[in-house]
């Protein structure tokens, strides 16, 4: 079967990994241990279907352990499978690990050019896109650098400038883009965009529901190596973040509330101006925070807030306001008209100071993120109009 | 095919293999080239003058060039077991002919034996008067070591990648082989295998770097033809050894991001 250039196929695809004894094999184990302990299998992909047709961007998000690197190491033919199909139509570039495949006393010139060559380029390929892969990756001189001493950030510049410019049909990003500074990964997703407008098939795993948000209309999620979920991004984040909620997991980091607390968070919902329950959102659209306290005897009035961070932790914008519930649970709604924020990763933590309480801490943590902003960059959404008038001399 | 598309990776590699190796050294790729003249100058010393245990003539030129051969042979191999471990993150990280990772290795090796053999050929013509049609052998023989090398370094690669003792063990019994391939000495010279038939056809034929010294020998020391035998045999441990390790390599290459 011939695929088109950036079709992928993955059938029936099934795969075990023996944990333990995967590593630093000898013969002598060869001959004591002869029969495999199933007890140290572990099944990466049980099952999974999934197809991608050319121009597609698709997210895989899923709990660790749950196949996501797995799939993207078994469409990049890294590893095989033990049952059914795998197959990408064209050009496969991955960014599967930082700095795979970098040798580290070779300058980033270097590395380059043995990358694009890893990759299945000619000499002539690479060396015309040379200038191009330097200039995007803004290292300036440090390109001749050998690359120990890069750091992770500039590692990612690299190891993207390089994956981006290889004219892939189909690109494997696996997390890395997470690491480097905002305004990088602003112009990796753009470059992105240009290559899925090219044709080629983006699939992107990521544990930030931001980056997918941002760039892929289509979400799988993973669990114990099989598709519980495929269908629209909004859609398929709802679905993972509501079987994280339901297990506590990561994205909705919560702490039950301690005994001594009479008031306390018991949700937190974001929501748009019709009402409907979103994570993401775009800049400059109302959204509406709703808190659903809980109250036990002997309540009393209490100041409840919250703060909206960024990822990195630094706080953008923080808000309280002091209630008496009177005894019974509420719901105590934010409204925000207009959400001037850029796009991004942003978490919302709420906390509630009852009198005599020293240090609120935190209640709740939820994740919120914003569409991709390319207009703009920073952080607060202050787009406006430019004029320019010209002075006639006098 | 898929070489031919991947063939500025395998430049790339030697490239990246040869730098790498002895690079932040004062005579950096030149180190190549001092082992097997020391040793050479060792052993010329040792059998030649101090034991004079042997009667052959230019009796350096027949060590060396018995040495170049071995040394690149016996590198090749132990270069290429652990080729693939040493290049773990890109094997487990990238996609692309793994193949390229242990030819690179068994190509740099051949770089030093080149420039070796390119020293001594000439020094052999004039001293030995061995400008002979025959000469032109010497291209195919060269060709036939190293495609031989490979099949074995392919072997040994994908061998160690899964099991860690098989360049240990190769290290051991390199050299025990070592002693036994006639490098400083001839087979039918041997006075210890005097009426054993058996012993030296073993030696002769059971060693398969034998043939290879002796072919090269014969062109390059006594300025003749190789004998039929020996150069079907070199034919065809070239082809076995290409064919079984390119055979090992591609049933077992595909869980090397496992294994590694």
């Amino acid at each position: 079967m011939t695929l088109a250039p950036g079709e992928i196929v993955l059938a029936d695809a099934w795969r075990a990994f023996n944990v333990r004894g995967d590593r630093g094999r000898t013969l002598k184990e060869l001959f004591t241990r002869r029969t495999a302990d199933p007890l140290d299998s572990v099944q990466a992909l049980a099952g999974v279907d999934l197809r991608v047709a050319p121009g597609e961007t698709v997210g895989i998000v899923g709990r660790n352990g749950a196949g996501k690197t797995s799939t993207l190491r078994v469409l990049a033919g890294i590893v095989p499978l033990d049952r059914g199909s795998a197959e990408c139509g064209g050009r496969v570039a991955t960014l599967i690990e930082l700095g795979a495949g970098f040798g580290r006393e070779f300058t980033g010139r270097e590395n380059i050019l043995l990358n694009g060559a890893l990759n299945g380029m000619g000499r002539r390929d690479i060396e015309e896109r040379l200038p191009d892969i330097i200039a995007f990756s803004e290292l300036g001189h440090f390109v001749d650098v050998p690359v120990k001493a890069y750091s992770s950030g500039m590692m990612v510049r690299l190891g993207f400038s390089i994956a981006a410019h290889l004219d892939a049909d189909v690109l494997l990003i696996d997390e890395v883009l997470a690491v480097g500074d905002e305004a990088f990964q602003r112009k990796c997703l753009r470059r992105i965009s240009e290559r899925i407008a090219a044709g080629a098939t983006v699939v992107l795993v990521s544990h930030a529901a931001g980056a997918i948000e941002r760039t892929c209309q289509r979400t799988i999620v993973l669990d114990g190596g099989q598709v519980v979920f495929d269908g629209p991004t909004a859609e398929a984040l709802l679905h993972y973040h509501s079987m994280l909620g339901t297990e506590a997991g990561e994205g909705a980091t919560e702490r039950r509330p301690a005994p001594h607390r009479k008031v306390f968070v018991e949700e937190v919902s974001l929501f748009d101006g019709e009402g409907r329950r979103r994570q993401v959102f775009a800049a400059g659209e109302p959204l509406h925070l709703v808190l659903g306290l809980g109250v036990r005897p002997g309540a009393q009035p209490c100041r409840v807030a919250f703060e909206l961070r960024q990822a990195s932790g630094q706080p953008v914008f923080g808000a309280g306001e002091t209630i008496d519930l009177g005894g019974r649970p509420g719901r105590l709604t934010f409204e925000i008209p207009r959400l001037a924020l850029l796009g991004g990763d942003y978490d919302l933590v709420v906390a509630v100071q009852e009198p005599g309480d020293p240090d609120p801490g935190i209640d709740r943590l939820v994740g919120l993120s914003v569409a991709e902003t390319p207009d703009a960059e920073g952080v607060a959404d202050l787009r406006g109009t430019w004029r320019l008038d010209t002075v006639v001399p006098t | 095919m898929v070489m031919l598309r991947y063939r500025y990776l395998f430049e790339q590699m030697v490239r990246r293999e040869l730098r790498s190796k002895y690079k932040g050294t004062v005579l950096g790729v030149l180190w190549y080239l001092v082992n097997p003249l020391v040793l050479m100058a060792v052993y010329a010393v040792m059998f030649g003058v101090l034991l004079d245990a042997v009667q052959i003539d230019d009796y350096p030129l027949f060590l060396f060039l018995g040495l170049i051969v071995w040394t690149f042979f016996s590198q090749s191999l132990l270069a290429s077991a652990t080729s693939l471990v040493e290049q773990t993150s890109l094997v487990s990280k990238v996609r692309f002919p793994r193949e390229t990772v242990p030819a690179a290795v068994v190509s740099v090796q051949l770089v030093p034996f080149l420039v070796l053999l390119a020293i001594v050929a000439p020094v052999a013509v004039v001293i030995r008067g061995t400008l002979d049609p025959a000469l032109l052998l010497l291209a195919p023989i060269v060709a036939c070591l190293y495609a031989f090398a490979l099949g074995l370094g392919l072997m040994a690669s994908v061998a160690h990648a899964y099991f860690r003792d098989v360049q240990p063990v190769l290290g051991a019994a390199l050299l025990p082989w070592f002693f036994l391939t006639p490098i400083f000495f001839r087979v039918e010279d041997l006075p210890g295998l005097a009426g054993h038939d058996t012993a030296e056809a073993l030696l002769r034929w059971g060693n398969p770097v034998a043939p290879f010294i002796e072919a090269v020998r014969a062109v390059l020391y006594s300025g003749e033809a190789p004998r039929g035998a020996t150069l079907l045999y070199v034919g065809a441990a070239t082809v076995l050894a290409l064919g079984a390790g390119r055979a090992a390599f591609r049933r077992f290459e595909g869980e090397l991001a496992v294994v590694l």
